[in-house]
């Protein structure tokens, strides 16, 4: 025995539809904050934000199609969710943006652990855009774009 | 919800045949996250190569460009970590493409640009036989490559051609 597998990679692969569900759950969470995010911002923010709003109602229903396709019933979104820090500002607006899209970009990422490689790739593929949109709302890029603490 | 993290990922195995080598029989072969690991790390070395050119070629790309190479050095550093050294192998730490630098900073950004677009398709490639965590990992690489793209595409716009 020259090595020995350490706890975390003998980890069980991540199941498709609860991966699939946590990345839907991140799109309606996305889906509501822009809305809010939206509301508070002007001229090429707001018209940003209203592009990328869409985007995620888009991501929002192919998600849904790919759990249904699957044999679950997709989650359903909430009324409301609680904000992460106060948004009351354009500034702050910018902020729950590159938020609302980190949080899509580490659900995807969690997809990238199923062992289907076709799920693996549409979920590395899918983290991108959210990834860039965060760049672009924060102003500067991350090393390792979804990882926590990124 | 992740399987891995920059601060949690394992150090990775570093031989597949762990059931009763032969010691008569030589080292025996890398494992595949183990050769894909070798070939990340060099991709990552021939960027920050370009990177260190570019800004000494083109003083004034220097600022905006320090902030991605400083993101790569992570990269490396953390596909580093990742690995466990096998009998016999040492981490690939030599350049393995050296291309000249072009003749204008509009140009030497395009070819940054076109560099991190080719690293992040590699970094797709690697996903599919990849373990879990390490696949995290190209994946999120990938995305960073990705985003370096963009950066590129708006700071060539505004370089002197």
């Amino acid at each position: 025995m020259t090595a020995t597998p350490t706890a975390t990679a003998k980890q069980q692969p991540m199941q498709p539809v609860p991966a699939l569900q946590a990345a839907l759950a991140a799109e309606h969470t996305a889906v509501y904050g822009y809305g809010i995010a939206g509301a508070l911002l002007t001229g090429g923010d707001r018209a940003a934000a209203l592009a990328d709003w869409h985007t995620h109602e888009q991501a929002r229903d192919t998600l849904e199609a790919m759990i249904v396709k699957l044999g679950a019933t997709p989650v359903a979104a909430s009324p409301a969710y609680a904000l992460p820090f106060t948004v009351n500002d354009a500034r702050s607006a910018r902020r729950l943006a590159a938020a609302l899209e980190d949080g899509v970009t580490q659900a995807y990422l969690g997809l990238v652990a199923v062992s289907d490689t076709t799920l693996r790739t549409f979920g590395a593929l899918a983290m991108q855009p959210p990834a860039n949109r965060a760049a672009e709302w924060r102003g500067s890029t991350v090393a390792f774009p979804g990882m926590p603490g990124s | 919800m992740l399987a891995a993290s920059t601060t949690t990922l394992p150090l990775f195995l570093a031989l597949s045949a762990c059931a009763g080598p032969n010691p008569l029989a030589g080292p025996p072969p890398l494992s595949s996250d183990v050769r894909g690991l070798f070939d990340a790390v060099t991709d990552e070395q021939n960027l920050i190569w370009i990177y260190k050119r570019t800004m000494a070629s083109y003083s004034a790309e220097a600022p905006p460009l320090s902030a991605l190479l400083a993101e790569h050095q992570a990269h490396l550093a953390q596909l580093r970590a990742m690995i466990v050294e096998p009998p016999g192998k040492t981490i690939p730490s030599t350049v393995t493409r050296k291309p000249a630098v072009p003749g204008t900073a509009a140009t030497a950004v395009a070819q940054l640009r076109a560099a991190e677009q080719a690293a992040s398709t590699a970094q797709l490639r690697r996903l599919a036989r990849a373990a879990a965590p390490l696949a995290q990992l190209y994946a999120s690489i990938a995305a960073s490559e990705a985003t370096h793209v963009s950066a590129l595409t708006a700071l060539a716009a505004r370089s002197p051609r």
